[in-house]
């Protein structure tokens, strides 16, 4: 098949995307609808945070793309980046969904882990409900327009009513130089009683390029069912990175969103919580390591529709050199979401004065009876911390080194999934020794590190520590 | 051996806080620096460790007879000293484990190989069940919320791993009830022994009573302006420092009118 020539983002190129991928109709509809709203959209709608649209500037000007994947033959693609004892994994390249595998024991229970297209062959009634309800809406945001405009792949993950899987779902996105931009659309499941761990992990291989990855991911938890969502963001520094995540809980359900991002040149990333079921939990955490010139916008809501319901969002980031960040987060509470806790903190340091970080955190809420509380710093490295370990023998980097990678700990040790926690320690190692590292199982861990050091563990109540109630 | 401290004098942001300062502690003993609020022990004990903001513009600080003025903290605890710090500062997301192995392994003599995960546990249970400390200890961030006593024994366990030549406590004693000084105290003696010095900084007599110095020096204005033995200490706790300002007060000429003192 000849490659098609590379275009801007016009609507000739969403129903290019869409017929080449051999969408119905609706689907095209909704991509032209989304691509309307991207048009008529700002890059930035809240006026709290328009003063830092150009410094975050993704720059979606400089990409062109065309309809179409590209063969990858997968065994010789992912060499060096599995051990063959992987299952449960979904493998793609580029914008290629080249492999994907379940278990026996796992697809016996009737779990799917698929690519968005599969999923819409083999179920289009769903997977039409999904599209239609997204919570990633159009109209909200022009990057959200963007991808359900132009999306040129997706993952599908769903776990029927009563599953309960003890190993994680892997989905792990490779690059390597693509001609055209990857442009995501996820769909994670759980049914009601559901239980699932979800592991998204994202590199580059090769030389650095400029590439360019975009994603929106519905993570819906139905009642009573619990969500671990990790996702791992180590793309080259070449890369621009844009992703919009909509997290709906249902009654009773519970679900925990844990990032670790590395990489990357620009990344522009949002995540809304949606506590949507009485009694529903949904509990965030967004740890960053930037160096060099990488840009960072983070965006966290968390949106509480519902009484009873327990919200919280924890950010913590370390940057270098001449890197910069922006956190911004919102928590909402409605009138009707009596009793609801929620919290937002986000604590960043800072390693030299020409790094730079700002943290907008706000609330809106429309109940009494609810606490809700914010918190939020920007921070040097501590003279008299060092000075103490100085004077314990410590040399002054290793010192440095054991402050700065003991910052991330009171957030990175609550993150739920084991592996994710323990892979995260030894990739921000990784960065800080400036060495590439990858999420690895807990033997390659053992194998590499020697020893797992043993864990600190505060208070399991995410409320305890803090008290100004509202 | 001897830590020796020679006409030393030390500025913080410019001003001068030690003026002359001479004082020497062999290896075995014990001195205690006493002295009213201001007078510049602090000062002393972050001097002699190398913190960054104290700069010594004359005199000498020696160990073994080599200066050590201008060495980083870090190579002054391999050439054999410590400070217990007064207000040991807290550091989150550091556990007690990791910060003490690497004291431990830090403070070791070079070319000496570090003790396993397993070895280290086994050192640092023993050095606990001296100090009468709980291993849970160990699983908490670095003095993150510790009370005041746990502080205190907290720096005494450090300095049992890290068995210096010389160790400067910095006020030990202050913030303590009665129960926890008497359990610190008894950790310093245990700790100490003839192969090292120490020089216990305090406001008062009674950690005098558990750890019992040969020698007592009294600090004054940036200098050591009284030495003496045990006797001195409890002359001090009965007439107070006050008497201290009267006796220097005999020595010099009387203040000219409209002269601030």
């Amino acid at each position: 098949m000849p490659q098609a020539s590379l275009t801007s983002f016009d609507e000739g190129l969403v129903g290019s995307i869409s017929a080449s991928l051999g969408e119905p109709s609706w689907l095209t509809d909704a991509r032209l609808e989304a691509f309307r709203q991207f048009v008529a959209l700002p890059s930035e709608k809240s006026p709290l945070y328009t003063k830092y649209a150009k410094t975050f500037d993704i720059g979606l000007d400089r990409f062109k793309a065309a309809p179409g994947g590209s063969e990858i033959d997968f065994r010789s693609f992912f060499t060096g980046y599995l051990t063959g004892n992987e299952s449960d994994i979904l493998l793609q390249g580029n914008e290629t969904q080249v492999h994907a595998e379940l278990s026996r024991n796992v697809s016996s229970k009737g779990v799917e882990l698929m690519s968005f297209h599969d999923a819409l062959g083999r179920d289009e009634g769903a997977v039409r409900k999904l599209v239609e309800g997204r919570l990633v809406k159009s109209e909200t945001d022009k990057y959200a327009a963007f991808v359900n405009a132009f999306f040129n792949c997706g993952t599908f993950v769903r776990v029927p009513k009563g599953v309960v899987l003890d190993k994680p779902l892997r989905k792990m996105l490779l690059l390597d130089s693509p001609r055209t931009p990857v442009i995501e659309q996820t769909f994670v499941v759980a049914e009601e009683e559901a239980r699932l761990v979800y592991l998204e992990e994202q590199y580059s291989k090769g030389v650095p390029s400029p590439a360019f990855v975009a994603s929106t991911a519905e993570i819906l938890a139905g009642p009573n069912s619990h969500i671990d969502f990790s996702s791992i963001q180590l793309l080259d520094d070449q890369t621009t990175h844009l992703s919009n995540r909509g997290v709906g809980v249902s009654n009773d359900a519970r679900a925990t969103m844990s990032s670790l991002s590395l990489g990357a040149s620009v990344s522009r990333s949002r995540t809304n919580f949606y506590l949507n079921g009485r009694g529903s939990f949904a509990e965030g955490f967004e740890i960053f390591f930037t160096d060099g010139e990488q840009r960072y916008d983070y965006e966290t809501n968390l949106v509480h529709n519902s009484p009873d319901s327990t919200g919280s969002t924890q950010a913590r980031g370390v940057l270098k050199g001449k890197s910069q960040s922006i956190f911004k987060g919102m928590i909402k509470i409605v009138k009707e979401a009596k009793n609801a806790r929620s919290y937002l903190a986000h604590h960043v340091m800072i390693l030299e004065r020409t790094a730079k970080s700002d943290g907008i955190p706000s609330l809106e809420i429309d109940n009494n009876e609810v606490k809700a509380t914010h918190s939020a710093s920007v921070a040097q490295v501590d003279e008299e911390q060092l000075f103490y370990l100085t004077a314990r023998g410590l040399p002054p980097d290793e010192a440095k080194r054991m402050v700065v990678l003991g910052f991330f700990e009171p957030v990175l040790s609550r993150v739920p999934i084991e592996q994710t926690r323990e892979g995260a320690r030894f990739m921000i190692e990784g960065k800080w020794e400036g060495e590439k590292r990858r999420l690895v199982d807990r033997e390659t861990l053992l194998a590499a590190t020697g020893e797992l050091t043993p864990e600190v563990k505060e208070s399991e109540d995410i409320f305890e520590r803090h008290y100004k109630y509202r | 051996m001897k830590l020796e401290i020679k006409e030393l004098h030390a500025s913080v942001e410019g001003k001068e806080i030690l003026k002359g300062v001479n004082l020497s502690v062999g290896q075995g003993e014990t001195h205690a620096l006493m002295g009213p609020n201001g007078s510049g022990k602090s000062t002393l004990a972050y001097t002699v460790m190398g913190h960054p903001k104290y700069q010594v513009t004359s005199g000498e600080i020696l160990i073994d007879g080599e200066s050590v003025v201008g060495l980083p903290p870090d190579k002054r605890v391999k050439k054999g000293l410590f400070l217990a710090f007064q207000y040991p500062v807290s550091v989150q997301g550091v556990s007690m484990f990791s910060f003490l192995r690497a004291a431990y392994n830090n403070s070791r003599p070079a070319g000496s190989e570090s003790p396993t995960i397993f070895e280290f546990k086994e050192v640092v249970a023993e050095k606990l069940k001296l100090l009468n400390m709980d291993e849970s200890f160990l699983n908490r961030y670095l003095n993150e919320g510790f009370s005041g006593g746990e502080k205190k024994k907290a720096e005494i366990l450090q300095m049992a791993l890290m068995q210096p030549k010389f160790a400067v406590l910095d006020e030990t004693d202050s913030g303590l009830d009665i129960d926890a000084l008497r359990v610190v105290a008894e950790g310093i003696n245990k700790v100490s022994g003839p192969q090292m010095g120490s020089l216990l900084i305090t406001h008062y007599q009674r950690i005098l009573k558990y750890v019992r110095p040969q020698f007592v020096h009294v600090m004054f204005e940036g200098r050591i302006i009284e030495s003496g033995g045990e006797e001195l200490s409890r002359l001090l706790e009965e007439k107070g420092y006050t008497w201290i300002r009267g006796y220097r007060e005999e020595e010099q000429a009387p203040p000219q009118v409209g002269q601030t003192l």
